[in-house]
C-alpha cells in the first residue's frame, strides 16, 4: 500500500487525469441520450468544415435550428410518452393538420377571437386524444390500428371542414406562438429612448449585437425549451412519469402491482394529441396562413426523433432530453445540408445515412462490449477511406459515364434512330471530349492509390491486430499529404477524421479495462 | 304470332343494349396530383367545368397526400378496371407512371397528361404550360430586378419530376445568361412549403447580401415571404419572384412583397385537359401537345390578371 503511494508520485497525477477521463467517458456513454449528442457534434463539425462563409455554430443559426425544431419537437415530446408506454401514435401529423386548419378557419371565417380559436384547437386535440385513449386503453384495440385509422380520418376531416383552402394571413396574436421576439419590445424602447437608465447597458449590448445574436431569439424556441423542461420534470418527478415507465416495461406487471393502467394509458394518448395541437399552433406562429395539409408525414419524423434519442420502441426505456436531441439532429441535417449547398439527391442519401449512423452509434453504445466499439470506430475509418476514394473516383466515373453515353447515343444516331431532345443533350463537342479525357487521365491513378487505405481499413475492422490499426493510421496520414499535393484537398478532412477514429479504436480496449478497474462498468 | 312476338322481343332487347350504348354518357377519369394546393384547386375547377360543358361524367380522384406515386398507380388501375372512356392524369412522377399508362393505352383507353409529362410511354395528348419557356421568361424578368453580381436564392421544386426540372433549367439558362456573375444559392424541396420556409430562413439568416428569392412554385413564394417575415424583413427589402400566379401570391404582390410572377393559365390547363380527354373518348383526333400559355404578372399588369381569373 505504502510503496504504491510513494512510487507513483510522478505517475499519479497523469494516472488520475486518465482515470478522471475514463470516469467521465463512462458516465457519458451510460446515458441514453449520448448517442444523439455525439451525432450532433460530429455532424456540426463536419458541416462547419465543408461550408464556406456560413457557419453552423453561429448563435443566430443555432437559434434558427431551434425555432424550426419547435413544432416537430413538441410533437415528438408527446410521442415519447406514448412510445415509453410501448404504444404508438401514427395520427399526430393529421391531428396537426386538423387542429391547425380549424383554428385558422375559426379565427378567419367564423369570427372567433384568437384566444377562443386557440382554446378550441387545443380542445379538439384533447378530444381526439380521448377518443384514441378510450379505444386503445379501455377497449384494448391495438394502438397501431387505431392511430392509423386516425391518420386518415382526421386528415379527411381537416380537408372536408375547411374545403382544403388556405386562410388569409392570421392575426398578430398568433405570432406569440412563433415569430414574436420577446426582446424586440425592449430594443424598440431603447431606440426611442424610453427606457429607465439602469436598463441602458443591457439594451445597448442588445442593440449592437441584434442581427448576429438576438434577432432569432423567438417565441418558437422559448416555448420549445419550456415545454421540454416541464415534460422532463413530469416524467422524472411525478407518479404519472413513474407509472409510464412501469406500463412500458411490463403492462401486466404494472396492472398486478395495482396501477390503473387504463387511466394512465388514456392520459398518455390525450397528452400526445394535445402536444400535436400545440405543434399546430407553433406552425401557425411562423407560417403564412393556416391550411389543412400541414404536418403530412410528420408522424414518421417524430418517431425517428424519439428512436434516435435513445428511447426504445418496446417501451420502458428512454429519456425526454434524448428526444430533444433527436429532433435537433434531424433539423440540423436539413439546415447543414442546405448551408453546404449539397446536390438535392445527395441530400436524400446523406440524410438516410446519418440516421443509420446515429442509431448504429446508439446500438454500439448499448452493447458495452469493447470489441463492438473498436469495430465501430474501425468502420468509421473505413467509411472515411471510402469518401476519400470517392473524391477522385467520382470525377473519373462521371467522365467515364458521360463518354459512354456520348458513344452510345452516337451509335444510335448512326443506326438511323430518331433522337429525343434529352438524348441528344448527351452528345458532346470535340472540346468537351478532350476535357473529359484529361479529367479521366488526371484522376485515374489517384483513384487506384486510394484503394490501398480503403482495403487496409476494411481489414482492420475484421482483425484485432494493433499493428494493422497502426499501419492504417500511418497510411491515412501519408495519404492526406499526398492528396493535398495532388490537388484533392477536399479529401483531407476525411482522412484526418479517419485517422482519429482508428487511433481511437486503438485506445478502446485500454479504456474499457481501466473503466472496469474503477468499477464504472461491470466486469 | 309467335314469330312476330319473337321479332318484337328481339328488337326490344337489341334496342335496350344498343341505344343506351349510344346515349350513354362518356366517363372520364381525372387523377389529380394534389387537392389542397391553391394552384391545383384552380386546375381542378377548370377540369370540372370542361366536363360539364362537354357533357361527360368526371370521376375526380387524387392521392391522399401530394407526392404519393403508389396511390396514383392504384387509382389508375381502379379506373382502368371500371372501363372509363378516357383518363386525364397529372403524374406525381414522370417515369413512375409510365407502366400504368402503357397498360391503359393497350386496354384502349386514351390518356391525356396534364401539367407534368410522362417519360417512357406515349400519351394521346400532353396539356401543360411549356414550363421551360415560361421559366426562361421568369429568369429574364428576375434578372432585370437585380444587378449583376448580386446573390439570390432559388427555391426548387422536385427535380425528379419533369415540371421541376424544366422550371429549374429554364430559369437557370435565362438568368445565368443575363447575370453571369451572380451567385445562386439553392433551396431544394419536393414541392413542400415547410421545407422551403426552413431552407430560406437558414440561408437568409446567415447571408445578409441576398437580394432576391425566386421560387419554382407559389407555395415556395409564400414560404419565402413567411421566412422573411419571421426574420423581421419588410415588404420589398428582398425581392420575390413567383411562378404559378396563385391567388395568395397575387395578394402578396398587392402588399408589395412580390415583384413579378409568371402565371400559368391554371384554369385553362384543367379545362383543355379534360376537353381533350372527352374528345379522345369520343374517338376524335386531338393535338399531341397543347400549350396553355402563360401571363407575366407585374404590379402594372396585376389588375388585368385579376380580372382574367376573376379575383376581387
Amino acid at each position: 500500500m505504502a510503496s504504491n503511494l510513494g512510487a507513483s508520485a510522478h505517475g499519479s497525477s497523469s494516472r488520475s487525469l486518465q482515470d478522471a477521463t475514463v470516469r467521465l467517458l463512462a458516465k457519458f456513454f451510460k446515458a441514453d441520450w449520448s448517442g444523439a449528442l455525439l451525432a450532433i457534434l460530429i455532424i456540426s463539425v463536419a458541416v462547419e468544415l465543408t461550408t464556406s462563409g456560413m457557419s453552423v455554430f453561429e448563435p443566430s443559426n443555432v437559434m434558427t435550428i431551434l425555432n424550426n425544431s419547435a413544432a416537430i419537437g413538441v410533437i415528438a415530446g408527446g410521442m415519447t410518452l406514448v412510445i415509453l408506454t410501448a404504444g404508438i401514435d401514427l395520427s399526430v401529423g393529421s391531428v396537426v393538420g386538423l387542429c391547425g386548419a380549424l383554428t385558422g378557419y375559426l379565427v378567419s371565417f367564423w369570427g372567433f377571437s384568437p384566444v377562443e380559436a386557440i382554446l378550441a384547437g387545443l380542445g379538439i386535440g384533447g378530444v381526439i386524444g380521448l377518443i384514441h385513449g378510450i379505444l386503445i386503453a379501455r377497449f384494448g384495440m391495438p394502438a397501431f390500428i387505431v392511430t392509423l385509422a386516425g391518420l386518415s380520418i382526421w386528415r379527411g376531416a381537416a380537408h372536408l371542414s375547411t374545403g382544403a383552402k388556405a386562410t388569409p394571413q392570421l392575426p398578430e396574436a398568433f405570432n406569440w406562438f412563433g415569430r414574436l421576439n420577446p426582446l424586440e419590445a425592449l430594443r424598440a424602447a431603447y431606440q426611442s429612448g424610453k427606457l429607465p437608465a439602469w436598463l441602458n447597458g443591457v439594451s445597448a449590448f442588445l442593440d449592437t449585437n441584434w442581427v448576429g445574436y438576438f434577432r432569432t431569439f423567438q417565441m418558437s424556441m422559448v416555448i420549445f425549451i419550456v415545454f421540454f423542461v416541464i415534460l422532463s420534470v413530469i416524467v422524472s418527478n411525478t407518479i404519472y412519469g413513474r407509472y409510464v415507465f412501469a406500463i412500458g416495461s411490463s403492462e401486466a406487471g404494472a396492472r398486478q402491482a395495482g396501477i390503473n393502467t387504463v387511466r394512465y394509458k388514456l392520459l398518455t394518448y390525450v397528452f400526445c394529441s394535445l402536444s400535436a395541437a400545440l405543434g399546430a399552433l407553433l406552425i401557425l406562429g411562423r407560417a403564412p396562413y393556416a391550411k389543412s395539409d400541414y404536418g403530412q408525414g410528420w408522424e414518421l419524423d417524430a418517431i425517428a426523433a424519439v428512436v434516435i434519442g435513445g428511447t426504445s420502441l418496446f417501451g420502458g426505456r428512454g429519456t425526454i432530453w434524448g428526444t430533444f436531441l433527436g429532433v435537433i439532429l434531424l433539423k440540423l441535417i436539413n439546415n447543414g445540408l442546405t448551408l453546404a449547398q449539397l446536390n438535392t439527391f445527395w441530400q436524400m442519401i446523406v440524410t438516410g445515412m446519418i440516421i443509420l449512423i446515429a442509431v448504429g452509434l446508439d446500438l454500439v453504445r448499448q452493447s458495452r462490449s469493447p470489441e463492438s466499439v473498436r469495430r465501430f470506430l474501425a468502420a468509421v475509418g473505413a467509411a472515411m477511406a471510402f469518401f476519400t476514394l470517392l473524391t477522385p473516383a467520382s470525377l473519373w466515373l462521371r467522365a467515364a459515364v458521360a463518354l459512354h453515353e456520348h458513344y452510345s447515343v452516337t451509335g444510335l444516331r448512326e443506326g438511323g434512330a430518331q433522337l429525343a431532345s434529352s438524348q441528344s443533350e448527351r452528345l458532346l463537342s470535340p472540346a468537351q471530349l478532350q476535357a473529359l479525357a484529361t479529367q479521366m487521365g488526371g484522376s485515374f491513378w489517384p483513384t487506384v492509390a486510394c484503394l490501398l487505405p480503403l482495403a487496409l481499413s476494411v481489414v482492420s475492422i475484421a482483425t484485432k491486430s494493433r499493428l494493422v490499426s497502426f499501419a492504417v493510421c500511418a497510411v491515412f496520414a501519408v495519404s492526406a499529404y499526398a492528396m493535398a499535393t495532388a490537388g484533392f484537398s477536399a479529401a483531407v478532412p476525411f482522412l484526418v477524421l479517419g485517422a482519429v477514429a482508428v487511433a481511437g479504436s486503438l485506445l478502446v480496449l485500454n479504456a474499457f479495462e481501466r473503466a472496469r478497474k474503477l468499477h464504472e462498468i461491470e466486469a | 304470332m309467335l314469330n312476330i312476338a319473337r321479332g318484337i322481343g328481339a328488337a326490344v332487347i337489341v334496342a335496350m343494349t344498343v341505344v343506351p350504348a349510344f346515349a350513354q354518357e362518356k366517363t372520364v377519369g381525372y387523377i389529380t396530383k394534389s387537392a389542397t394546393n391553391a394552384g391545383w384547386i384552380m386546375i381542378n375547377q377548370g377540369a370540372a367545368d370542361a366536363a360539364k360543358s362537354e357533357g361527360v361524367k368526371l370521376i375526380e380522384v387524387g392521392p391522399t397526400f401530394a407526392g404519393d406515386l403508389t396511390k396514383q398507380l392504384e387509382i389508375f388501375e381502379n379506373l382502368v378496371g371500371q372501363h372509363v372512356d378516357a383518363i386525364g392524369i397529372a403524374p406525381v412522377d414522370s417515369s413512375g407512371i409510365a407502366p400504368a399508362v402503357k397498360d391503359a393505352t393497350s386496354a384502349g383507353i386514351p390518356i391525356v397528361a396534364i401539367d407534368t409529362a410522362v417519360n417512357g410511354a406515349d400519351v394521346t395528348s400532353f396539356v401543360a404550360t411549356d414550363n421551360v419557356a415560361v421559366a426562361k421568361v421568369q429568369g429574364a424578368i428576375a434578372a432585370t430586378l437585380v444587378s449583376d453580381g448580386a446573390a439570390i436564392i432559388y427555391v426548387t421544386g422536385d427535380k425528379a419530376q419533369s415540371t421541376g426540372q424544366d422550371r429549374y433549367n429554364g430559369f437557370m439558362s435565362a438568368f445565368k445568361a443575363a447575370r453571369p456573375k451572380s451567385e445562386i444559392l439553392e433551396v431544394p424541396t419536393v414541392w413542400d412549403s415547410n421545407q422551403a420556409q426552413e431552407g430560406v430562413e437558414a440561408i437568409i439568416n446567415q447571408r445578409k447580401d441576398i437580394k432576391m428569392i425566386v421560387s419554382a412554385w407559389d407555395g415556395g413564394t409564400m414560404a419565402a415571404k413567411s421566412a422573411l417575415q419571421n426574420l423581421g424583413y419588410k415588404a420589398g427589402e428582398v425581392k420575390l419572384v413567383g411562378f404559378d400566379g396563385a391567388a395568395d401570391a397575387v395578394a402578396a404582390m398587392d402588399q408589395g412583397w412580390v415583384q413579378a410572377n409568371t402565371a400559368q393559365m391554371l384554369y385553362q390547363m384543367g379545362y383543355q385537359g379534360i376537353k381533350a380527354a372527352a374528345a379522345a373518348a369520343r374517338g376524335q383526333q386531338v393535338e399531341k401537345r397543347i400549350d396553355t400559355g402563360f401571363f407575366l404578372i407585374t404590379p402594372s399588369t396585376v389588375d388585368t390578371y385579376k380580372a382574367m381569373i376573376d379575383i376581387k
